[in-house]
């Protein structure tokens, strides 16, 4: 049998592993500032006092979308191990885009709540 | 990939089953602690949705996650994100740098680091799970 590989698109391979670096680097000063310190303990304040900083909003605007475009996009890989046929992963796909979005798009308004501060 | 219409989990102990290599391991555990991940994202979402309702809400969950149970949970935490970050620079490496040959070298590479993060996680979150606050 000769069969040619279906065209298809390497950019979620792609973007799965961009994101992957950018998330490597925020995920270890994530942990950083909020669990590897001596003041550990959080509240309303600490936060609101974080995102009075235009670089720590920067910082948790590119960190939302691409945290979801991983988890998400991970997610539809591992779907796709259980070979789903075309219809269901047509659905499933455009759901995972919708979801992502919609979330990211909370996620900016809950960014929002926190530099309004109290 | 073997096809299989084997469950939801046995689908991939069979994989490892058929390959008994670190480098399946690798991707199974890849695997679970991305989905945990992901389940996990949820979690934190739930918990930060509390500011909505101002701040004095807010503390009021943050209070309820910061105690010495959630402190133990959080030693795990670090461990699935260790693994999942270590491992996918393994296979980014791998990729970008066509460093197929020496992939498992970087693996082990890879759980050396984790295991120094994980001595250095417990010796800062251990104090935190017997404190009494």
């Amino acid at each position: 049998m000769n069969q040619k590989p279906k065209k298809g698109s390497a950019y979620g391979w792609l973007f799965q592993r961009i994101t992957g670096i950018f998330l490597a680097f925020f995920l270890i000063l994530h942990f950083q500032v909020l669990h590897f310190t001596k003041e550990w303990k959080i509240d309303f304040d600490v936060v609101t006092h974080r995102l009075d900083s235009t670089a720590w909003v920067i910082f948790y605007l590119i960190f939302v979308p691409a945290g979801l475009f991983h988890a998400f996009n991970g997610a539809w890989q591992v779907i796709g191990d259980y070979r789903p046929k075309l219809g269901i992963q047509k659905t499933v796909k455009a759901l995972l885009w919708v979801l992502g979005i919609a979330i990211s798009a909370y996620g900016y308004y809950l960014i929002v709540t926190f530099t309004k501060g109290a | 990939m073997y096809e299989s219409k084997s469950g939801f989990f046995k689908k991939y102990v069979d994989e490892v089953g058929l390959n008994p290599n670190v480098g399946t391991w690798a991707w199974f555990l890849h695997r679970l602690t991305g989905v945990i991940l992901v389940l996990y994202l949820f979690m934190h979402l739930f918990v930060l949705s509390s500011s909505l309702a101002g701040g004095e809400t807010f503390n009021k969950w943050l209070s309820t996650v910061q105690n010495p149970v959630f402190h133990f949970l959080e030693i795990g935490l670090v461990a699935v994100v260790a693994f999942h970050l270590l491992n996918g620079l393994r296979i980014t490496i791998t990729d970008f740098f066509f460093l197929t040959k020496p992939h498992k070298t970087i693996f082990w590479i890879a759980m050396i680091t984790f295991l120094v993060l994980m001595v250095i996680t417990l010796i800062v979150f251990l104090p935190r799970v017997f404190s009494h606050h």
